[in-house]
């Protein structure tokens, strides 16, 4: 069903725009509550991010990933966007949970994306140090530059650290990385 | 995996810029570093990194509670709005065919958008642009605004809707939907309706261009008007509109669509919506972007712009 949900989106299926919330809504409401400010936020979030979704469904391509990843590259681009508006004050999430971040079992995890799993499986493969920083930063939403400050790391060290994860992990996605492998 | 076989390898300054957009996005210098040395493969690069970083956020954030009843009904009335405001568009009646309003995703899909990058566009554009910017920041801190690029219009409009048929009948209303021409004719006519006439900058691509805008605060969507904006090819460039909203950051207008003009076209009558909710509405601006859109725009190329009283 999922993989027809954002094709039938594009063509005005109003049943589609429902069973896209349902299947969606509770992700996109989680990560918008993982990275905005206040509630009030996190809605307008929310509503943002099923705009997007609406107005980008006709652009999905299956052979280029999951429906799920599609949806969370959409809701994390309009997340991102909101969080440079306004980087004066901490996201909702305290930084001080982050013992409770659980990364999914990718041996169990039957629920999450196949990507998910591969990421999953490339997080165990890093350094402590290295989940930490792709932690603070994806999950937390904190800049390079306050996890630096943060852990007490250089921020060339965070820079580093955020590079070598995001690599790792496209290339347990199998994407070809002809393109960006230099200096890595 | 390899990187032994890689023929175009973009440099660390460009990763390290790629890599940053993905995780929590670029600042304006920033981003205009990466307009500078962005190369074919970058764009793809960047989607990678936005895909691994979406498998990360996936992997590893809990999904705890559903969407609260009161955001659905907000959610799901957003989308009638918006499938209604795009079969609008679309519908042939009194509005010239194929001016349609196109989906803006927050960003363009990669290949198009390597593809309008400006590249070494010009330091003219530059130039304006910044002269632009200081324009709207004074008129935003001004209690009037400049009379030079934007004029107040009083109702009613002097603009012509160019709608030629009579509305129909409200009887006869619920068989076709109202075009973008006959709701915007509606709108004209309601008290509290702000009006805008859009001035043409000093562009080249501006040259001739008139127009307007109507904005209904209570509904939230409006429309804009144009007569002798050229033709656009979707596949490199768009219009972006935008709405300059007084309850917000002056620097970061809200989106409003991405549209596209055809070659046959004289006149166009184009929905605009607001992804926020439009407090003020003190202005709307026009800029050519690339194909689909921006989140944030550099309002490098601003071709026509209006404020309100």
């Amino acid at each position: 069903m999922s993989s027809s949900v954002l094709q039938r989106i594009a063509n005005g299926d109003s049943a589609a725009v429902r069973e896209c919330i349902d299947e969606y809504g509770a992700l996109i409401w989680s990560l918008a509550r993982r990275l905005t400010r206040t509630p009030s936020d996190a809605e307008d979030a929310t509503q943002e991010i099923f705009l997007d979704i609406w107005r980008s469904a006709a652009r999905f391509d299956a052979a280029q990933g999951s429906v799920k990843v599609f949806i969370a590259m959409i809701a994390r681009r309009r997340l991102i966007d909101r969080l440079r508006r306004s980087t004066n004050e901490p996201p909702m999430d305290p930084v001080d949970v982050l013992d409770t971040v659980a990364w999914s079992d990718p041996g169990t995890a039957s629920e999450v994306s196949v990507e998910a799993e591969q990421a999953s499986r490339a997080l165990q493969h890093l350094r402590p140090e290295q989940r930490q920083v792709l932690e603070l930063g994806l999950l937390h939403g904190l800049s390079q530059s306050e996890i630096a400050a943060r852990l007490g790391l250089p921020l060339g060290t965070v820079k580093s650290f955020m590079r070598r994860g995001l690599i790792a992990v496209r290339e347990y996605m199998n994407i070809d990385a002809s393109g960006v492998s230099a200096g890595v | 995996m390899s990187e032994s076989g890689s023929q175009s390898q973009p440099d660390d300054a460009l990763v390290d810029l790629l890599v940053k957009q993905a995780t929590e996005g670029l600042s304006p210098s920033e981003q205009r570093a990466l307009d500078a040395m962005d190369s074919a493969s970058a764009t793809q690069a960047l989607r990678e990194f936005e895909r691994a970083a979406a498998a990360i956020a996936l992997a590893a954030a809990p999904v705890d509670g559903a969407v609260p009843a009161a955001l659905r009904a907000r959610i799901e009335k957003d989308a009638q709005g918006f499938f209604a405001s795009r079969g609008a568009a679309a519908a042939p009646t009194g509005v010239p065919r194929g001016i349609n309003p196109r989906e803006a995703v927050g960003r363009p899909s990669p290949a198009a958008g390597a593809a309008a990058r400006p590249g070494g566009a010009g330091l003219a554009w530059f130039a304006a642009a910044a002269c632009l910017l200081l324009a709207l920041f004074a008129w935003f801190r001004s209690p009037t605004p400049p009379a030079a690029q934007v004029a107040e219009v009083s109702a009613p409009s002097p603009v012509a809707p160019i709608v030629t048929a009579p509305s129909a009948p409200a009887a006869q209303a619920p068989l076709t939907p109202p075009t973008p021409a006959e709701e915007r004719a509606a709108m004209l006519a309601r008290p509290d309706t702000i009006k805008v006439v859009l001035g043409a900058t000093k562009d080249p691509a501006a040259a001739g261009v008139t127009g307007d805008a109507v904005w209904d605060p209570v509904a939230q969507k409006g429309f804009l008007h144009f007569v002798g904006l050229a033709a656009n090819d979707p596949s490199v460039r768009q219009y972006q509109i935008w709405i300059f909203d007084g309850a917000r950051d002056k620097r970061y207008p809200v989106d409003g669509g991405v549209f596209d003009v055809p070659a046959n076209a004289t006149e166009a009558v184009i929905p605009v919506r607001a992804d926020l909710p439009i407090r003020q509405a003190k202005g709307f601006a026009v800029t050519v972007e690339k194909p689909g859109g921006v989140v944030v725009s550099g309002l490098k190329h601003v071709l026509v712009l209006g404020t309100a009283g």
